[in-house]
């Protein structure tokens, strides 16, 4: 099966969403409301392909003025004024839009293409042709000829147009693809998202992907569910146990965790699942180290807390074994903090994964619903990489069971499920243990409870504790 | 009559120039790209020519060379650029002044000024 040539973005998760990049020689629409990146995106594909060896013409049918967008985008790091006037030429044609018409502007543009030896075409203001076309068949017209002229010299066109134009009307049936940006409002925020509407020639990873517009320009996150990182990896989780950390907790599933497999500890704060969870990071050597993922706890606060439950985190940090990554919550997009996740995994051939918590982690999204194809990905993706994970989800409830599952398809994901409550003995408020299930395994299913001694973290056998029904349980 | 030439593909830039111009008196022509600008300055013979750099057709470089191939193409050629302002600072035989897009007008005007004298009503 033959492939189509390819022009390189140079746009991190672009090309990627592009399975390699724009089809050469084809057109495209890029269309999205003032401000929503489409000038950026063309200017920046424009000196990423004048960086390479190529010609890029910008043909403007706005009556803006190309100095301002200039000065705009001498504020990002891609913008290499010496390329400007040499390979890149920004030219206006508002005035030939004006006097000579959309036949005016083909044949400039023409000319302009040859006399530049331009291999990209940038043409800005697409609305403005419709509006000086009689007819939609005018419209069409127009597109077809610069697409034809282009074509004849080998380059790849990029029309930007401010309207949401509507998938039948006669730009869109022209063109071989359309890139559609948007920016809105989730709770507070602002997410920007970007969408492949049409590609003819190639596939692409449909739907919606966030993206992120900072000093370096344009970067894309493809959702981590369209993409098949690690597809091919077997279902199960081995049979091979590693250990948690707690010995005591170690009988109780049947001689540690399956390896590759994902446990989630849920439970109120101060019961004990970020102490679990640095026991289980502590068993990191050499040879399997740990990542991490801290969306609470700042690396020198989960040291601090090592400290005092007798793991030395800070050592096993200083010699390379264990590595924190600590998501501030100025990160908001949940696809790029997966990557940075799987890409530190693959840097330190760590096998063994912290993420404390998911629930933090699973309240970064921006789409309802996504949860469950966003974890199953990513559990998958790890377990491929033969990482096992261990992660938390802080419950609302302080004392008793919780009256919530905090994620019950979330739990429903996860090969172990562990409780952890607080329960009332006498005057005394106790730490314990409930295992809900340990996929593929028997496991000790009575409550044990959890305590911390110089000797360690342990747990031990209780008698009966508050009956165990989210119906008898407080709310929070 | 003293005449301008201005040349630019972005018209409110040729057009507030002509304004500022025409304000004072001169008398102003301008096009949109080189190719234009050069047919206007065989016909209007102008003191003093203001281009742009990147323009259709023609850009400022090669209009200011035809211009000094041209009979009477020794006026003075102002440039008004932006990122191309240091390749045409090296080219002194061709560009009078270059001036770094944005610019005040009133700069401009008074180098005008100072290169072609005070408008003459006539010729």
């Amino acid at each position: 099966m033959r492939q189509l040539d390819r022009l390189q973005c140079g746009i991190g998760g672009f090309d990627e969403i592009l399975e390699g990049g724009l089809v050469a020689g084809a057109s495209y629409i890029v269309q999205g409301r003032p401000g929503s990146g489409k000038t950026i995106l063309a200017n920046q594909i424009a000196f990423h392909h004048a960086a390479g060896g190529g010609r890029v013409l910008v043909a403007t049918l706005l009556s803006e003025s190309h100095e301002r967008l200039l000065q705009f985008l001498s504020t990002l790091a891609f913008f290499d004024p010496a390329r400007v006037g040499a390979e890149i030429s920004y030219v206006s044609a508002f005035e030939t839009l004006e006097d000579e018409g959309l036949d005016g502007v083909v044949t400039l543009i023409r000319r302009e293409i040859s006399r530049h030896g331009a291999t990209v075409l940038i043409v800005d203001g697409l609305l403005n042709a419709r509006s000086r076309a009689e007819t939609q068949l005018d419209t069409k017209k127009f597109i077809a000829a610069l697409q034809g002229h282009a074509a004849f010299a080998g380059c790849t066109v990029l029309f930007l147009t401010s309207a949401r134009l509507e998938d039948s009307s006669p730009e869109h049936t022209m063109v071989d693809g359309v890139i559609e940006l948007a920016e809105e409002i989730v709770g507070v925020r602002s997410v920007r998202r970007m969408q492949m509407k049409k590609t003819r020639g190639t596939g692409a990873l449909g739907g919606l992907h966030e993206f992120e517009i900072t000093g370096h320009g344009i970067r894309v996150h493809p959702r981590l569910e369209s993409r098949s990182i690690g597809s091919r990896a077997p279902d199960d989780p081995e049979d091979r146990r590693v250990s948690t950390g707690i010995g005591d907790l170690d009988r109780m599933v049947g001689g540690g965790l399956p390896v590759g497999s994902s446990t989630l500890v849920i439970g109120a704060s101060g019961t004990g699942k970020t102490s679990m969870a640095l026991a289980f990071a502590a068993e990191a050597t050499r040879a399997e180290p740990a990542v991490v993922l801290g969306l609470f706890e700042t690396p020198p606060r989960l040291e601090a807390k090592g400290a005092a439950l007798g793991l030395d985190i800070a050592g096993l940090r200083a010699a390379g074994v264990l590595h924190p990554v600590w998501v501030p919550p100025t990160d908001q997009i949940l696809d790029a903090i997966a990557y940075r996740v799987l890409d530190t995994v693959r840097e330190t051939g760590a096998r063994r994964l912290v993420i404390d918590s998911i629930g933090a982690l699973a309240r970064r999204g921006s789409t309802e619903g996504r949860d469950v194809p966003f974890f199953m990905s990513l559990f998958n993706a790890l377990r491929s990489l033969g990482v096992t994970v261990f992660a938390t989800w802080e419950t609302a409830d302080i004392v008793g069971t919780p009256s919530r599952a905090p994620a019950p398809n979330i739990a429903s994901i996860t090969d172990n499920l562990l409780l952890m409550r607080f329960v009332e003995r006498g005057t005394e408020l106790k730490r314990v243990l409930s295992i809900v299930k340990i996929r593929h395994s028997a496991y000790d299913a009575s409550v044990h409870e959890f305590v911390t001694t110089p000797t360690g973290l342990h747990f031990r056998p209780t008698g009966p504790v508050a009956a165990f029904s989210p119906g008898a349980a407080p709310t929070a | 009559m003293t005449t301008i030439l201005v040349a630019d593909d972005e018209y409110l830039i040729a057009d507030i120039l002509a304004f500022a111009l025409e304000d004072l008196g001169y008398t102003v022509v301008s096009a949109g790209n080189g190719r234009k600008a050069l047919d206007l300055f065989r016909s209007f013979a102008p003191a003093l020519v203001i281009t742009d750099y990147m323009m259709p057709v023609m850009n400022g470089l090669e209009l200011a060379e035809a211009i000094r191939r041209t009979p009477g193409g020794t006026v003075p050629i102002l440039l008004m650029s932006g990122a191309q302002a240091e390749i045409a600072r090296a080219r002194g035989d061709l560009f009078t002044h270059v001036f770094d897009k944005p610019f005040v007008v009133e700069r401009m005007v008074s180098v005008v000024r100072e290169l072609v004298g005070p408008p003459s009503k006539a010729d």
